[in-house]
């Protein structure tokens, strides 16, 4: 019997969200990656292209001279059968919006990361969702991470999921700009063989445009049968929930973490009022629910990892049981009913039919990256509380930390 | 109540003034009888493509109530009268993939009426007309298809004698004195509410039995569920060519099995295989690969595939080699060559016949230099906008 | 990478009976587009991947599962062929280096019309043409108008042509009074790593199969920018579409061209006007064979023959490009 070294199979670094998907991109071993500047996302850029000057990543680097250009060269990459990796932030990736709705209609699976970005005028740097939320409709699978190491494990999923033949769908990995893509953190890093073993190579089939498969893809159509199309892209959408579930249990058996799939629930159980939100923010939310807690009070919080497919049963299981709901969004919808945020009307959608309905309310909160801090949140458990005692919902959107009137 | 609907089938581009001209005509029309109505090309037929067989649609109803029925539609279901602006279109049209030619009568509601512009008699035209389990009524406006382009129209008044037919084939639509009210309004032009009045008296009107007309099927279709369709946006790519009818010498292109273009077709090259010099042009030139490469080297017309662009005729070097020929000389897309292999004492025959018929008439498939039309209309004794 | 070897064709006789652009499209009567592209893939042959931008070439050739395509075809967005040709080189060259896919040259070819090459498309053409490291085509077939959505006038569309948005109206008779021309020379000049650039016409069938395959050859990015007449929004009997494309590069018009590292080279009846072997024919003879110009009155067509004389009698270039050398000036 020889005795073998046990290399470790993840290593800590400290390192950005930015990075830390850079890194997944060469664990991921992509083929082909388009870069246009544009902050915050494009920090991962940076990184990625540092990553091949120094031979850890061997794929084709594109400057595109637009974002529109970048996400249509990755699209047409993987329409021949290489992984990709884009990404952008605010008006760019707005800039790339028709290269993007015909990357989910096309059924590609291109992985992009969105830094989180307030969409331009004025110009600002700061984070809102608005930018992401915009292709909620359009078949791309949606996910927010909250953490440098999420975002590294949500980037390996996403190939793994994007890329199954049962979806055939690309995905976004939204980032808060900043908050995520600037700060560094200790993120686990795993090693390549054991990527190897989670992640099957991508496979594009029957669908490969290749001269060995002389297809064409995507004639014009008549009323006759794109909503066929459609429906295809529905049934795929609805097939990804299996698919996310059964990457997780993979990754679990592989890297020894266990994720939750689609939620992560942070002292729900008993709880009264459940404050709901994504991305970064569940930082300082969860401090607020330990202070409360310490106080006696029976808070939590429920922080959506995915968007798309929009995790229903968990937040029907999660929510049901409390007393109020309070939905946070660091985005707008202008004029929606309430004049409340995205999330807030998903989250509604969601309980109208669940075996009890909480009271809610909605708040809109960190817009243009302004920082939800504790107090913030303290507040908005503050209104929620009131809503439980009511046992009503409050109709009223509340813009916490704006100055002047709140609603 | 009642809603009458129209539908106007046409040479998409050459025809499409002329088509917008006669469903506006109804429905203005039909405004000074009370009535309303809309005017609606097909909405799958836009953009057009020269000669692509296409529609337009004119809907009136005795009040607004009514005619929602048949608005947010791209095709009436069923119509009281078929206008068929060019004979041609009588074997039927094919308009896009997958749907296969469809009957120029496939609307035409019982007892309705099929209306062609012709110069064939109507057992000429019930030839290729498809047969149909019900009683209709054929009648034919005598005198050539009016073709023009996009920018310069030719007012031969087919428009106004096309809805004085109409006035005559369907008086409950509109009466012919509302037609010349609107025509006069429309186009300030004595000359063509003359043109209206006259096709009214002069038009004529054939009773057609069920089972008269050609036996030729009728292409039916089924569309596939979302499950059975390729995902991805995918279909598979044509069948690479072979050899000259699957043989070792020539070529024969693949070819989509789901769209044929011959119903674009107004006019075929006929081929006069003995003088050829094979010099390849026709074949390099075409712009719908409609040309099989025989053994020997000479030039095979796939009808099924030739639009009739006529830039074969226009490229061969060689005088009389290939002449476009009306489609009113044809029944079917035979082979040329195959006829020529078979008889060519036959074939020489035939084709000095159908030259010679064919040299009698003129091309018309839009402008050749300016100021043809006025000088087309002015031979024919009939000037533009002529308001006496 | 390298790139399939494609000898230049000599004859029409020679010319590869196999199709790979066949029938199964709705073009219009007489499309000299469709033949445009029928003529690119014949001369490239079967290991060949097309892209085609939106536009007549797009909508006509493919109704729903119809395709006149028997090599693989993808469509790209109006203003995207060429990111389609670099995506796709880009995704070929990385899984061919990795040994993901069986390493061998295929041709990349992405087409647009002149909305999404000369307007449109321009900036992403230009980024592909700035990756030596990829081998495809990019080719720009130029019917002068947006032929697709109903003849609107695009940035090639020439002065004073009738379209659906320059309709001659009763205030005024011109309402087109752009002159964008010579995309490919504008191209050439600033991509001096790009080692071909040429215009072409259907109508001299030879010259632009072997222009492709030139360009195929050759490798690293390459663009051909072709004349189309088109009878529709031209407004002519489709018989005449042959004649139209000779008629133009007889008249001047249209410049037959082709630059192979760096070193221009005019072809065909355009390299006789040039040389002074031929007499330019008068532009009025081509104007008056289409229906967008019967509004000319006499002045209308001096003025066009004007704009023609001064680029053959004016410019550095002639025909070609206005850049004219000048050390003698002051300094600035």
């Amino acid at each position: 019997m020889t005795t073998r070294t046990q290399t470790p199979v993840e290593r800590e670094e400290l390192i950005s969200g930015s990075e830390a998907i850079a890194r997944a991109c060469a664990l991921a071993d992509i083929d082909v990656v388009t870069a246009y500047p544009i902050r915050p996302y494009d920090t991962v850029m940076q990184f990625v292209s540092k990553l091949i000057a120094d031979g850890e990543l061997k794929c084709e680097f594109i400057i595109a001279e637009s974002e529109h250009s970048q996400f249509e060269i990755v699209k047409h990459a993987s329409a021949v059968g290489a992984r990709t990796f884009v990404g952008s932030s605010g008006v760019g990736w707005f800039y790339a919006m028709e290269a993007i709705a015909v990357t989910a209609g096309l059924r590609l699976p291109v992985v992009a990361m969105v830094g989180n970005r307030a969409l331009d005028d004025p110009g600002a740097f700061g984070c809102e969702h608005n930018d992401a939320l915009a292709v909620r409709d359009l078949g791309w699978l949606l996910t927010w991470v909250s953490s440098g190491q999420e975002a590294l494990d949500t980037a390996l999923i996403a190939w793994r999921v994007a890329e199954d033949p049962r979806v055939f769908l690309p995905c976004a990995i939204s980032a808060d700009g900043a908050f995520l893509t600037h700060a560094q953190q200790m993120v686990r890093v795993p090693d390549k063989g054991l990527v190897e073993r989670f992640l099957p190579p991508y496979r594009r089939g029957e669908f490969q445009l290749h001269p060995d498969n002389p297809i064409t893809i995507a004639p014009q159509v008549n009323e006759d049968w794109l909503m066929e199309m459609r429906k295809q892209s529905d049934a795929a959408m609805r097939r990804a929930r299996g698919v996310i579930v059964e990457a997780c249990d993979a990754f679990e058996r592989v890297f020894g973490r266990k994720l939750t799939p689609f939620v992560e629930e942070y002292m729900t159980e008993d709880a009264d009022t459940i404050l709901v939100g994504m991305g970064t923010l569940a930082m300082p939310i969860k401090v607020a629910v330990r202070r409360l807690r310490a106080q006696g009070q029976k808070v939590g919080f429920l922080r959506l990892k995915w968007f798309r497919p929009f995790p229903v049963e968990d937040v029907q299981r999660v929510l049901s049981r409390a007393k109020a709901v309070g939905v946070i969004d660091r985005d707008y919808s202008f004029g929606s009913p309430f004049h409340s945020g995205v999330l807030s009307h998903e989250v509604r959608s969601a309980l109208y039919d669940a075996a009890a309905r909480p009271p809610m309310v909605s708040f809109v909160a960190g817009l243009g990256g302004r920082e939800v801090t504790q107090p913030l949140a303290t507040e908005m458990f503050t209104i929620a509380g009131q809503v439980a005692r009511s046992g009503r919902s409050d109709n009223e959107t509340y813009w916490i930390g704006v100055r002047g009137k709140q609603s | 109540m009642t809603t009458y609907a129209v539908e106007v089938v046409y040479r998409g581009v050459f025809q499409k003034t002329l088509s917008r001209n006669i469903c506006r005509g109804i429905v203005l029309a039909a405004h000074k009888e009370g009535k309303v109505g809309t005017a609606f090309g097909r909405y799958g037929d836009s953009p057009e493509r020269n000669g692509v067989p296409a529609k337009y649609f004119a809907v009136v109803a005795d009040d607004r109530i009514e005619l929602e029925e048949s608005l947010a539609k791209y095709e009436p279901k069923e119509v009281d009268v078929t206008i068929c602006a060019d004979d041609t279109l009588c074997r039927g049209l094919e308009s896009w993939g997958w749907y296969g030619l469809q009957a120029i009568n496939a609307l035409t509601k019982e007892n309705g009426t099929l209306i062609v512009t012709s110069k064939q008699t109507p057992e000429s035209l019930l030839e290729d007309i498809h047969r149909t389990d019900t009683p209709y009524n054929l009648a034919i406006l005598s005198g050539p298809a009016s073709f023009s382009g996009l920018w310069v129209y030719k007012d031969d008044h087919t428009d106004v004698r096309i809805l004085g037919a109409l006035a005559k084939v369907l008086p409950g639509l509109v009466g012919l004195e509302s037609y010349c009210q609107a025509i006069e309004e429309q186009w300030k032009s004595g000359a063509k509410v003359v043109s209206a009045r006259r096709s009214y008296e002069q038009l004529h009107v054939r009773p057609v039995e069920p089972g008269e007309g050609s036996s030729a099927p009728r292409f039916s279709f089924e569309k596939p569920g979302w499950e059975e369709m390729k995902e991805a946006l995918v279909v598979q790519g044509v069948a690479k060519g072979a050899g000259f009818r699957g043989g070792d010498g020539g070529f024969q292109a693949g070819r989509s099995e789901v769209f044929k273009k011959f119903s674009t077709r107004t006019m075929r090259p006929v081929i006069n295989f003995e003088i050829c010099t094979k010099c390849t042009l026709c074949w390099l030139q075409c712009p719908d690969t409609c040309f099989d490469v025989t053994p020997d080297g000479l030039y095979d017309v796939n009808t099924e595939a030739c639009c009739g662009c006529g830039v074969c005729e226009d490229v061969c070097p060689v005088p009389d080699c290939i002449t476009m020929v009306g489609e009113e000389h044809f029944k079917d897309n035979f082979s040329q060559y195959d006829w020529y292999q078979r008889d060519k004492e036959g074939y020489r025959q035939w084709l000095k016949g159908i030259t010679a018929a064919q040299s009698a008439q003129k091309r018309s498939h839009g402008l050749h230099h300016w100021g043809q039309y006025q000088e087309e209309l002015a031979a024919a004794g009939r000037g533009d906008n002529d308001d006496n | 990478m390298t790139t399939q070897q494609l000898r230049p064709i000599r004859g029409v006789h020679n010319a590869p009976l196999e199709e790979f652009y066949t029938s199964g499209h709705r073009t219009c009567q007489g499309c000299e587009s469709a033949l445009v592209l029928r003529l690119m893939v014949k001369a490239a042959g079967p290991r060949t991947i097309v892209l085609g931008s939106t536009g007549c070439m797009y909508v006509a050739n493919t109704t729903y599962y119809s395709t006149p395509w028997v090599v693989p075809w993808m469509h790209t967005q109006l203003g995207s062929s060429g990111s389609a040709a670099t995506g796709t080189a880009a995704g070929l060259k990385a899984l061919m280096q990795k040994g993901k896919m069986r390493d061998e040259p295929i041709n990349v070819i992405s087409f647009c019309g002149d909305g999404g090459g000369v307007d449109m498309g321009l900036s992403a053409i230009s980024a592909s043409l700035t990756h030596p490291e990829y081998n495809h085509l990019v080719l720009l077939y130029d019917n002068e108008s947006y032929a697709n959505t109903d003849i609107q006038a695009s940035g090639s569309s020439p002065w004073g042509a009738n379209t659906t948005f320059s309709p001659p109206g009763r205030e005024r008779r011109i309402m087109n009074t752009r002159w964008k021309k010579n995309t490919a020379i504008m191209l050439a000049h600033g991509h001096p790593k790009s080692r071909y650039f040429a215009t072409g016409c259907p109508s001299y069938s030879l010259d632009l199969m072997n222009k492709v395959r030139k360009a195929l050859t050759i490798g690293g990015p390459t663009f051909i920018h072709t004349f189309d007449p088109c009878p529709k929004g031209w407004d002519y009997d489709p018989k005449y579409s042959h004649e139209l494309g000779m008629m133009a590069v007889e008249a001047g018009l249209w410049v037959q061209w082709e630059m192979e590292d760096g070193k221009l080279t005019y072809n065909g009846p355009s390299r006789m006007i040039a040389t002074g072997r031929r007499k330019r024919r008068p532009v009025v003879e081509y104007l008056k064979r289409q229906g967008r110009f019967a509004h000319f009155t006499e002045e209308d067509i001096a003025y066009f023959q004007a704009q023609v004389d001064e680029m053959w009698e004016k410019w550095g270039t002639p025909g070609i490009s206005s850049v004219k050398l000048d050390l003698t000036g002051d300094r600035a």
